[in-house]
């Protein structure tokens, strides 16, 4: 599904952040990826979407040379990906219901379909209550499960996720983690970056390991 | 059209469409649901703000007010001109010693020529006669030795423009019996040349404030770009394409020109109605059957179009522009 080949991220301020990466994610897989903050997690979280072009080196999505696309066809990747962030990056001044439909909107679904989608996703983030509330009025964890809705509500083969539990505490983490299993259990590839090691091993899943831009261990 | 576009590429995952194959006829629903709903969504935008929105859509009406007023004013002024012009004729005066059956002759020659509509002849104790009745000097006329009026065919020419009766004034010029020949309509010619500058002026006016319409939408679709900057991110990383993140921006600019457009019609009209009473009582004095009317229907469709055109283009401008500032960084 992902596989990157010597990719390098050069900044012209702070210099390498990926040094000669190469990885693959197979279809279906949940996949760690770790490291202190600044190894490079979320540089590599940022190549996969196109967000930053790689300095060297090749990133294929299932076939798709990613680097090479071209401005107006980045936004077709994209559609095809669900993101999460560790800041959300949710639209406060929208409903919980606004926020998760976006994804709905943007690939032009059906409006009389919108409605029973985005209650699906939310309903699976237990927020089903919560749609008409603004995003600031709810908790840090279940900002981050609308989030997570907003992230699979076009059921997206792929899920990124950038530090999904960095601003949760260790109860409210683990039921993030589960729910992102629960994902990969029906078959979506999953890709999570975290620096919480106890989170991760806990779940004894294919670990990467990022250290200063290098891959230091893969297993 | 957005609806007939399919995505870029289609490879791998990206083989298996998100949503299920939809029919030409569906995707034209869902284009036009779209296009509704971001009507809406924009004209509530306009709503929530009423302060920063009524600011732009007055100063947008004042540019297109402007322009419209005047141009009604002068579609009115040209509607009697062109009356007017219908009426004008050309006086050909008699040499004084040619007799009044040459005169008469003269005048069945001029009824031939195919230039003119009609040539009529005043003979010299008609026009006396006339002078007499409408003067008042008919006592002073009667001590007279004898009549000093020449006689006159009254000439009217089959069309009014500049060069066609200058060309018929040399020519009855150079009859051997005429004295003199004069064209009464001279000052609606003048009059006509400057309607004619003042409709340049309107035009090139118009020009200059539709730049004021196009630079005002702009400027506040641009602080509203300015103000949405998270948002267009966001929904960038979620796939939106250009087209999407720039439609509402879009509809913005066409809800400030439409209603900009609707305030200056009715603030042209107003205007017209404060100038109908006085220019009404003018036409009176002059016996004129004519009143002031407001704008005309072609006239409305001008003003709304051009204005929405123009609010369109400048919201694309903005958003063209700020979209290539985003992909650059």
């Amino acid at each position: 599904m992902i596989e990157f080949k010597h990719v390098t991220k050069r900044y012209p301020e702070s210099g390498e952040a990926l040094s000669e990466v190469s990885f693959r994610v197979e279809r279906g897989e949940l996949t760690f990826l770790t490291g202190h903050s600044g190894a490079g997690k979320s540089t590599l979280l940022r190549l996969i979407p196109a967000i930053e072009k790689p300095s060297r080196g090749e990133i294929m999505l299932d076939g798709v040379a990613v680097q090479n696309l071209r401005t107006r066809q980045i936004p077709f990747l994209r559609r095809k990906l669900g993101l999460i962030f560790q800041d959300y990056r949710l639209l406060n001044d929208r409903t919980v219901f606004d926020n998760v439909a976006l994804p709905l909107l943007i690939t032009g679904h059906n409006p009389h379909e919108v409605g029973r989608r985005v209650r699906a996703a939310l309903d699976k983030v237990g927020l089903l209550k919560k749609e008409k509330r603004l995003p600031l009025a709810l908790s840090g964890g279940e900002q981050q499960r609308v989030g997570i809705a907003r992230a699979i509500v076009h059921k997206p083969p792929l899920i990124l996720a950038d530090e999904p539990t960095g601003n949760l505490d260790p109860d409210l983490a683990e039921e993030i983690m589960r729910m992102f299993r629960d994902f990969n259990d029906v078959g979506v590839t999953v890709l999570i970056a975290s620096h919480d090691l106890a989170l991760v091993r806990r779940f004894s899943r294919r670990t990467l390991r990022l250290e200063h831009g290098k891959l230091s261990e893969v297993g | 059209m957005a609806f007939l576009r399919k995505p870029a590429f289609r490879r791998g995952i990206f083989r298996q469409p998100l949503q299920p194959e939809t029919h030409l006829a569906d995707r034209l629903k869902i284009y036009l649901a779209l296009q509704k709903n971001s009507l809406k969504a924009s004209f509530a935008r306009i709503w929530e703000t009423p302060i920063a929105s009524s600011l732009t859509i007055l100063v947008v009406a004042i540019a297109l007010a402007l322009p419209a007023s005047f141009n009604g004013l002068i579609q009115n002024a040209r509607q009697p001109v062109e009356a007017l012009e219908t009426t004008s004729q050309i006086s050909l005066f008699l040499k004084p010693e040619l007799s009044n059956e040459a005169a008469l002759k003269l005048a069945k020659k001029l009824k031939q020529n195919p230039a003119l509509i009609d040539a009529s002849l005043i003979s010299k104790e008609d026009g006396l006669r006339e002078l007499a009745a409408y003067s008042g000097f008919g006592d002073a006329l009667a001590a007279l030795n004898n009549n000093p009026l020449p006689a006159v065919i009254l000439v009217k020419p089959r069309t009014t423009d500049a060069d066609s009766v200058s060309r018929l004034l040399i020519e009855l010029k150079t009859l051997a019996e005429a004295d003199k020949v004069q064209f009464d309509s001279e000052w609606l010619q003048k009059l006509q040349a400057l309607l004619a500058i003042a409709q340049r002026c309107v035009t090139a006016f118009s020009l200059l404030l539709g730049f004021g319409v196009l630079f005002t939408v702009g400027n506040t679709i641009r602080l509203e770009l300015q103000s949405r900057r998270d948002e267009i991110a966001v929904a960038q990383l979620l796939g939106a394409t250009h087209r999407f993140i720039r439609r509402p921006f879009i509809h913005s600019g066409f809800w400030y020109a439409f209603l900009g457009a609707g305030l200056a019609w009715g603030l042209a009209n107003l205007l017209i109605l404060g100038v109908r009473t006085p220019a009404n009582q003018l036409a009176e004095l002059y016996g004129s059957p004519y009143r002031l009317s407001f704008l005309r229907l072609t006239d409305t469709g001008i003003l709304f179009g051009s204005a929405i055109f123009l609010g369109i283009i400048g919201a694309w401008i903005v958003v063209a522009y700020f979209l290539r500032e985003i992909d650059a960084e």
